[in-house]
């Protein structure tokens, strides 16, 4: 079903028929969420701040964190994503096949779990690993996308299906691997594919019957997109604008808009008093640029919509133009902080373009985007201007043009941050963020359209910044300011999602395997070496008195393919695999969730 | 040593190019200097690179998320290389062909070309058409 300006004129109709605002939020789930006893959604919070209030765990005792207990997912491959704990119990994902546990918290004993049955079809359409970014819970349901893009409500107590819808077509790529999001009275889910030509969009679906409530493109036809060319606004000249008509079909040569992906498989955000919900967009597709001149909007963008009737309020594309797969869906975090001695509601954002960026949410105005990784050098800077990265010739695979390697490209097309979520701390006002330190060579080729088969266009090789033997750092970044703070030199990818606490501690994952705590400063405070790699998001909950904090491990995603099979000697130098290969030194496939708390004296 | 060829020709110091140039054929492809191939197995490359084979086989065949094809294509049959590209192993994430035109018209050349890399006879994953 495609977003036509009725049925968006309907559900504009039906929101202002009701209360608008926050009065029909989900009040149950507002509740679980405010209580850090609770881990209700996967980021913590509406606004992915990923920080809890939790203290028992702190700076001076964490170094005596312990195992509590260890579950076995019983699947192998990339473990993204974390569970979630709702009262007395925890909810526990796996990649494909998708299965869903329901965990007592008290004894540990399975109280359901959910077993779907997907065609193994989209296993291989399943970019970068099979991986799942977990659940959600609303309305007394746990929510699954599927990988085979089925959206499924169990009821929490029983595990059984309560609706289930389909949102997208499998045969086509277009499939899952992102969490579903629950605002309001909505499912927003988003869409996978952008390497097979899928032309992206966002769903809302109806909590209670599964209904598709609107649908907004990413391309294409203002209406389809949710947009209204006289009241949607984007960062023009210095101020805000509105975007005009066909903002989007200008920029696309012909129809290529309609495979022109735009994707939207990150963490999106929430702020219940604007009643908006923030996304962002990836790749436009193919990845050779010399197929799809111009700015190919809205790929690569910023978003922010009405909850109730998906009507985009303002929009901003980091990106335009792309040449290297900066695909901008990593999540977008919500946060009041001084920006030049004013205080703002800001969104933050830490793009694969390297950029880190602030935005206020409001109004979506620009306000700093600088480099969170000294390496970036496809650009120069972003002009505060016009909003437009300026692009740096040589690193230009566009200019450059097909079958020409453009080599040494920085940051590669896998970012200087991927999905893995960043955290917050309202406490210190800094961003704690888990980042990818690669660059690469891109050659893009010409490549023809078949429906249902890939459509990328570019071969790529990746490697550690030259001179460099890290592959990533985890730094402390200070949104108001477009400033690191400090860095954390990592071997690898720092490919896990950051917790930060009230008890003064940050912790994240390493491919290698370790659960690590750091102190505001970044000084290293505890590790541990769980089974596997760790590329799940760290989280933390409360039982009986005491704070757990635990992770998946289960290496697997875009870093860590290499180590799924068959790797072998690099026959021309630097490969894909690149300095990923040595993983193979630290570790190898799992599928576990390791919890931690303090001794009990 | 990996390039015997390349010493060769700074010895002779490319005085005679030609008669540094090294050419190994067989009935499946033709390959000069390790990168420059016969039209077929240029078609098997281009192929490759068209059916995005590298994101799970690496960009040199070298493996990542699939097995890596220059040791594979030393074991497998011309047979089960064509059944495993037109079915898939849907299990093991390796997608089914069989609705790609481009694929299933150029599958001699395909495996001309991964079994020249397999044999070390193509010895750079790009190559060239023969100057």
């Amino acid at each position: 079903m495609k977003l036509s300006s009725k049925v968006l004129s309907v559900a504009a109709l039906l929101a202002a028929a009701v209360t608008p605002g926050f009065a029909q939020a989900d009040e149950e789930l507002n509740k679980l969420s405010s209580d850090p006893k609770n881990w209700a959604m996967q980021a913590g919070n509406y606004a992915n701040q990923r920080y809890s209030d939790l203290k028992q765990v702190n700076k001076s005792n964490v170094n005596k964190l312990q195992v509590a207990w260890i579950f076995s997912t019983g699947v192998l491959r990339g473990h993204e994503g974390s569970p979630l704990v709702i009262g007395d119990t925890m909810y526990v994902h796996t990649p494909f096949p998708n299965n869903v546990f329901a965990l007592d918290l008290e004894t540990q004993k399975i109280k359901w779990k959910y077993a779907p049955k997907q065609d193994p079809a989209v296993i291989p359409q399943m970019c970068c690993d099979t991986v799942n970014r977990g659940v959600a819970y609303g309305d007394g349901k746990i929510f699954l996308q599927q990988a085979d893009s089925m959206l499924v409500a169990l009821d929490a107590k029983s595990g059984k299906v309560v609706w289930s819808v389909k949102n997208g077509d499998p045969k086509l790529g277009a499939v899952n691997t992102n969490a579903p999001h629950i605002f309001k009275d909505k499912v927003i889910t988003g869409i996978s594919g952008g390497e097979w030509g899928v032309r992206g969009y966002i769903s809302a679906y109806d909590i209670k019957t599964g209904k598709l409530a609107w649908r907004g493109y990413s391309t294409g036809p203002d209406a389809e997109m949710g947009i209204d060319p006289k009241t949607t606004m984007t960062w023009t000249d210095g101020s805000m604008q509105p975007v005009g008509a066909d903002s989007s079909l200008k920029t696309w040569k012909g129809d290529q808009w309609k495979i022109g992906g735009g994707t939207t498989w990150g963490w999106y955000s929430y702020d219940p008093q604007l009643n908006l919900l923030y996304y962002g967009t990836g790749n436009p597709s193919t990845w050779n640029p010399a197929q799809r001149p111009g700015d190919n909007k809205w790929s690569m963008s910023i978003w922010a919509r009405d909850v109730d009737t998906g009507n985009v309020k303002w929009v901003y594309q980091m990106t335009p133009y792309d040449e290297w797969d900066f695909d901008g869906i990593n999540e977008m975090v919500l946060a009041d902080i001084n920006v030049r001695g004013q205080s703002r509601k800001v969104l933050v954002h830490f793009d694969r373009n390297g950029f880190g960026y602030t935005l206020d949410r409001v109004s979506g105005e620009l306000l700093v985007a600088q480099k969170f990784d000294p390496a970036v050098n496809w650009a120069t800077h972003v002009d505060m201007k016009s909003g437009r990265p300026q692009v740096v010739s040589r690193y230009s695979t566009a200019q450059n043009g097909p079958d020409v390697n453009s080599k040494g490209v920085c940051p590669a097309a896998l970012g200087s941050k991927d999905q893995q979520p960043a955290a917050f701390s309202p406490k210190t006002k800094l961003f704690y963020v888990p980042t990818n330190h690669v660059c690469m060579d891109y050659e893009p080729f010409a490549v023809e359209y078949v429906a249902g088969q890939p459509y990328v266009g570019a071969t790529l090789s990746m490697y550690p910044p030259p001179g460099e033997k890290n592959m990533g750092n985890f730094i402390a970044w200070d949104a108001s300011e477009g400033k690191i703070v400090w860095s954390k030199p990592e071997r690898f990818s720092v490919w896990s999602g950051a917790l930060a606490t009230a008890g003064d501690v940050v912790f994240y994952g390493t491919l290698e395997g370790y659960l690590k705590a750091v102190d505001l400063n970044g000084q290293e405070l505890w590790r541990f070496k769980t089974p596997s790699g760790i590329i799940g998001n760290v989280f933390t909950y409360e039982w009986r008195g005491k704070q757990y904090v635990g992770t998946y491990s289960g290496i697997g995603g875009w870093a860590g393919i290499g180590m799924a099979a068959g790797l072998e000697k690099d026959q021309d130098g630097l490969g894909a695999v690149g300095g990923y290969k040595e993983l193979r030194d630290f570790t190898d496939l799992g599928g576990t969730l390791t919890v931690f708390a303090l001794p009990s004296n | 040593m990996k390039w015997p060829w390349l010493f060769a020709a700074l010895l002779t110091g490319f005085v005679l190019p030609t008669g540094a140039e090294e050419k190994v054929q067989t009935d499946l492809y033709t390959v000069v200097d390790g990168y420059m191939v016969d039209p077929n197995t240029l078609q098997g490359f281009r192929t490759w690179r068209a059916a995005a084979c590298d994101r799970c086989h690496g960009a040199n065949q070298e493996g990542l998320v699939g097995p890596a094809l220059v040791e594979s294509l030393k074991v497998l049959t011309r047979e089960e290389f064509k059944k495993t590209v037109t079915d898939g192993r849907l299990e093991k994430g390796m997608p089914s062909f069989s609705t790609s035109k481009t694929v299933t018209e150029h599958l001699d050349q395909l495996y001309a070309y991964l079994k020249g890399r397999a044999d070390g006879a193509i010895k750079k994953a790009k190559v060239e058409p023969i100057r």
